[in-house]
């Protein structure tokens, strides 16, 4: 038992997809999860029941006792805009590498070339980055960005704003321009499920303002979004998060992520994490 | 420490970079366009990505993660994010000595003053993967020293033995010029059936 890992709300289904019962795994133990007249259920490896929430077109569960609710996301609700239930992509990192990676937009031009970033479009500007104590979570803001087709609805290259936020240790939802809504947001989110320190469950979510796009083209753009960072994610050297400054080297464009690094240690996360150097 | 083999100079050509590794450590081997060999530590100091995923340009090795170009000395020369920072000298990668000898690609860890080794003429056949340590195969023909290279009587062919892991090594066979490949080439094969004790 650690309570600054277990007291958390993860993420462990895409609700639609539960038809059968089945197993899976959450910080290394095992639990099984199905739905029983609409309702979704979660067990433990004893047999105990977990509690369960469902939101955001996910079965959340915590093997401890969540000090709070769920995060909420207010924007997600508002009329007109296409929830979008991604699927999942398992992959062989710390799922706190999964997050770090979600909040990075350096990588870009050369990771997801030609679609969310070009060279030579590369700079970084400085953007606003914050710890908000009051409700504890990692803020970015005025993040922006040239993107040459930055959503499926984009017709050509844009200088797209975006925010990040982390709400939870291994959650990250992010705010972007809306292309055929200026003055909107969309809504992209990275929900993580940690399998193992060193192995996680993707499940990204979106509501986005889109009449155009067809479901699984929506769903297509992001699955091949992903796929692009997960080639990196399975080869990053060490597979864990290193917590403590030193093993790797940030600048200004990684302010993002050395303020999660440090909400991380200051709140005691320390699972998927290296805590001294290897 | 020994010169030892991690590659073949067509496995690389110029402008090319590959994984290659001695025992535990990974190396990230690439050539520059006019065919300088380097071999370096697969990991950007950066965010940790491997080296070898990345990409030569010019004379230097750019990472695929966030493009961060390496010069030929290991020094970060440039943050595409930062276009207009001249990166502080301290971020470097570390670099191995490395050189090119009769097509095999060298690299010795803890640099050394050994002259790189003779080959007589012989050119490279193959690489092969064989499950058993170097010095299982070091031991299997006499030799004292697995890294260097193993002298064989059949076709006059040398090996050169790259250990990987506890249970394997990579094999660098070369021959005679005039050797019939396809016979230096089966023998090897042959060898490696009676080296991993299976019936060939
Ligand atoms: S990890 Fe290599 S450039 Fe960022
Ligand atoms: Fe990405």
């Amino acid at each position: 038992m650690n309570a600054a890992i277990d007291n958390h709300w993860y993420p462990v289904a895409m609700i639609s997809g539960i038809d059968a019962p089945r197993e899976t795994l959450l910080l290394g133990k095992k639990i099984s999860l199905g739905r029983e007249d609409g309702t979704c259920w979660v067990l433990d490896a004893s047999g105990a029941e977990l509690p369960t929430v469902e939101r955001f077109g996910h079965l959340w569960t915590s093997p401890g006792q969540p000090n709070r609710d769920l995060f909420t996301i207010p924007e997600a609700d508002s009329p007109g805009r296409r929830l979008v239930d991604v699927g999942s992509v398992k992959v062989k990192c710390s799922p706190l590498r999964a997050v770090e990676n979600f909040l990075d937009i350096a990588h870009f031009p050369f990771v997801h070339t030609d679609i969310l970033g070009a060279e030579p479009h590369t700079e970084v500007d400085r953007y606003d980055v914050k710890i908000r104590e009051e409700v504890d979570e990692v803020w970015a803001t005025k993040v922006k960005f040239y993107q040459p087709q930055a959503a499926k609805s984009a017709a050509g290259g844009i200088t797209t704003e975006y925010m990040y936020r982390v709400p939870a240790p291994t959650c990250s939802v992010l705010y972007k321009t809306c292309p055929p809504r200026p003055g909107e947001w969309d809504v992209i989110t990275l929900f993580v499920q940690p399998l193992t320190e060193e192995w996680c469950e993707v499940w990204p979510w979106m509501a986005l303002y889109d009449d155009e796009s067809t479901m699984s083209e929506m769903v297509s753009f992001q699955q091949l979004i992903f796929m692009q960072d997960r080639s990196i994610l399975e080869n990053q050297l060490p597979r864990k998060l290193p917590l403590d400054p030193g093993m790797e080297v940030p600048t200004q464009a990684d302010m993002t992520s050395v303020a999660y690094r440090r909400w991380l240690k200051k709140i005691g996360y320390t699972y998927g994490a290296q805590l001294v150097a290897a | 420490m020994d010169w030892v083999a991690v590659g073949l100079k067509e496995d690389v050509p110029p402008g090319m970079v590959i994984p290659s590794r001695i025992s535990d450590t990974e190396l990230a081997l690439w050539c520059t366009p006019s065919g300088r060999y380097h071999a370096w530590s697969d990991r950007c100091p950066h965010r940790g990505m491997r080296l070898s995923h990345g990409f030569v340009r010019g004379d230097t090795l750019a990472c695929i993660y966030h493009g961060w170009q390496y010069n030929e000395a290991g020094s970060c020369e440039y943050i595409p994010a930062h276009p207009k920072l001249t990166p502080p000298d301290t971020i470097c990668v570390p670099t191995y000595a490395c050189a090119e000898a009769g097509g095999v690609i060298w690299v010795s860890l803890a640099g050394t003053d050994m002259p790189l080794p003779v080959l007589g003429g012989r050119v490279p056949i193959r690489s092969l993967q064989i499950s058993l340590s170097a010095p299982d195969l070091a031991a299997h023909f006499g030799a004292h020293s697995f890294t260097t290279i193993a002298v064989v009587s059949d076709h006059e062919a040398l090996l050169a033995v790259q250990p990987c892991t506890d249970r394997t090594c990579m094999v660098h066979a070369l021959a005679a010029p005039d050797a019939d490949r396809k016979v230096v080439s089966r023998w090897l094969e042959d060898l490696r059936a009676t080296l991993e004790g299976v019936p060939s």
